[in-house]
């Protein structure tokens, strides 16, 4: 590949960072704090890129006459005993995100993820600790990762005879059961790791895979243990189904 | 430049840039077309996390290559050598313990390792701080917090990563040879380079951006097409056998290539797993995994690939396992 098209190239790879920066398309592969990065990282990229043409439009006038001749640029004459190929699969992920935009994660990777749980938050991954009283309300809106966290870990009981609200969306087991799912990523979507809490007591069968439900209901004390992965049982007094949030992953 | 070179060097080029044009346009007028074709739960899965890693390599794959760039047009040969042992033996814990002031992941340092060879470094030297910058600067040191209570998990990761770094270094520089290091990655940036040190900087840097970057999506291929395929539920038929805990642990973390900032989070989930097969995957995962070895193959040649990838997989099995067990025990 000639240096021109690999200038191209270059245009095309930081042009789509900054754009999935600017559409925040980017919170569909990493988290928020990654967007000055990836802006900096795609406007060095379009830098390099157009200091490499202005220099090859500048090399490539007519020497005036008195001056040494111009030089290719040292990279060029690299290029001339062997034009590495591999710089084509640039184009790869110009075109994943211009042209099919890859969505979040959803029930799929919920169903391929295996034995992952949430880390224990003491040393000793088998003994519960007391956790701090929820706040009091009626309706008590919570992140996913709390919710887990408190089912399965709280010895002090927080959540028992609380209502509390939780947002995700609907994946079915093998067997068809709904749960409510919520997906935390610590770096990007590689390392993606589902949450889920099992439903019970509403009829959620017109709900669809991938559907996002705002849920409100109450946690059967007890059900998240080591055997079923911390997955508690959450006892659905009224689900109301939402557009899916920009941010769609926890972190 | 001659007339007649030119001329053919600007054929060439348009051939290209046509090419380019072709394969631009079919993929917008295929558009539609490809968006139901990736309309399959297993590869929009896929296609996420390959455009995932790409997305989150990318920026350290850039400041990678602008420290390339530096190290090349401000960083005199001379003067890296002054700052280095000049036993070469010595200058490999030294390069290693470096590796500390590099703040970034795995792609930053390859590109940086290669001018550091260029620049007359001893390539074991050199891949010492390759091996050592990605697991033992701060940034991911204090990502252990994945692990609460245990803060010896800090040390383990350090020194489990240290001393990869370091015997890989010593076993090279015993036993490994200039050849397996393909010329293109050592010769200096050929043809007359005419200029100033801005204009050495800004051509390294876009050269290294253009090669390293084909290959960083090699890497992020191969881990999303594993990411889906590998059934992450035969992790769960481990329980607590530590032998085969360690073996799978250390395939796992070459076949998922998390960026060593988010690896310490995957580990702490894996809960049901003893902390010595969890600190091998620390260990392993920023020294080898699918991404480097891609990098790799391309930077410095299949040949070194070959020899290089293996080598560090044993050598940071076995260190993650010396240094875990006096210090974490055989436990979870």
């Amino acid at each position: 590949m000639k240096r021109e098209t690999q200038n191209v190239l270059l245009l095309l790879v930081g042009g789509a960072l900054i754009k999935i920066v600017l559409d925040a398309g980017y919170l569909r592969y990493v988290r928020p704090v990654m967007a000055p990065w990836l802006l900096a990282a795609g406007t060095v990229i379009v830098a390099l890129a157009v200091i490499a043409i202005v220099r090859d439009i500048r090399d490539a006038r007519p020497i005036p006459a008195g001056q040494s001749g111009s030089s290719p640029g040292p990279a060029c004459a690299d290029e001339h005993h062997h034009a590495p190929r591999s710089p084509w699969l640039l184009l790869v992920p110009v075109l994943a995100i211009f042209l099919i935009a890859p969505p979040a994660l959803g029930s799929d990777a919920v169903n391929r993820a295996g034995n992952r749980t949430v880390a224990a938050p003491g040393p000793d991954t088998t003994r519960r600790v007391p956790f701090p009283p929820l706040p009091p309300g009626e309706v008590v809106p919570m992140r996913f990762t709390d919710l887990i966290t408190r089912a399965g870990w709280d010895s002090a009981g927080t959540l028992d005879n609380r209502t509390i609200q939780v947002t995700g969306f609907i994946v079915r087991n093998k067997a068809g059961a709904p749960f409510l799912a919520r997906i935390v990523i610590n770096c990007c979507a590689a390392d993606a790791f589902p949450l889920h809490a099992r439903l019970a007591g509403d009829n959620l069968d017109h709900y669809r895979d991938d559907q996002w439900l705002t849920v409100t209901g109450t946690v059967a004390p007890n059900t998240a243990n080591e055997g079923n992965r911390y997955t508690p049982t959450l006892i659905v007094h009224g689900a109301r189904p939402i557009a899916a949030p920009q941010d769609t992953y926890e972190y | 430049m001659t007339a007649p070179a030119r001329t053919k060097w600007r054929r060439g080029s348009t051939g290209s840039l046509r090419v380019l044009c072709v394969v631009l346009l079919v993929a917008l007028l295929a558009q539609s077309y490809l968006v139901d074709l990736f309309d399959v739960a297993a590869l929009r899965t896929g296609s996420t996390v390959f455009v995932a890693v790409v997305v989150q390599a990318l920026p350290f794959l850039v400041l990678g290559v602008l420290l390339s760039g530096a190290i090349m047009a401000f960083l005199p040969a001379e003067r890296l050598r002054r700052l280095l042992p000049r036993h070469p033996g010595l200058a490999i814990p030294v390069a290693g313990l470096a590796g500390a002031a590099l703040p970034g992941c795995e792609c930053a340092s390859v590109p940086v390792a290669r001018r550091l060879m260029q620049n007359q470094v001893a390539p074991a030297v050199a891949l010492a701080f390759l091996l050592a910058s990605p697991a033992i600067n701060p940034v991911v040191l204090v990502t252990a917090v994945a692990f609460p209570g245990r803060p010896e998990m800090v040390l383990a990761r350090f020194g489990g990563s240290l001393t990869t770094a370091v015997v890989t270094g010593w076993l090279w520089q015993r036993f490994g040879r200039v050849e397996w290091i393909a010329e293109r990655a050592l010769s200096r940036l050929s043809g007359p380079v005419g200029g100033s040190r801005w204009r050495v900087f800004t051509e390294t840097a876009r050269h290294d951006l253009v090669e390293a970057g084909g290959f960083l999506v090699i890497g992020g291929l191969a881990s999303a097409v594993l990411n889906v395929v590998v059934p992450q539920t035969w992790l769960g038929t481990l329980g607590g056998n530590l032998a085969l805990g360690v073996l799978v642990m250390a395939v796992l973390a070459v076949v998922l290539a998390l960026c060593s900032e988010a690896d310490a989070f995957v580990a702490a989930s894996l809960s049901a797993i003893p902390l010595v097969p969890r600190l091998v995957f620390l260990v392993v995962g920023p020294a080898v995994d699918l991404k480097l070895i891609a990098l790799q193959a391309g930077t410095f040649g299949r040949q070194f690939a070959l020899r290089f990838a293996p080598l560090t997989f044993l050598v940071a099995i076995g260190c993650a396992v010396a240094v875990g067990l006096p210090l974490l025990g055989s436990g979870r």
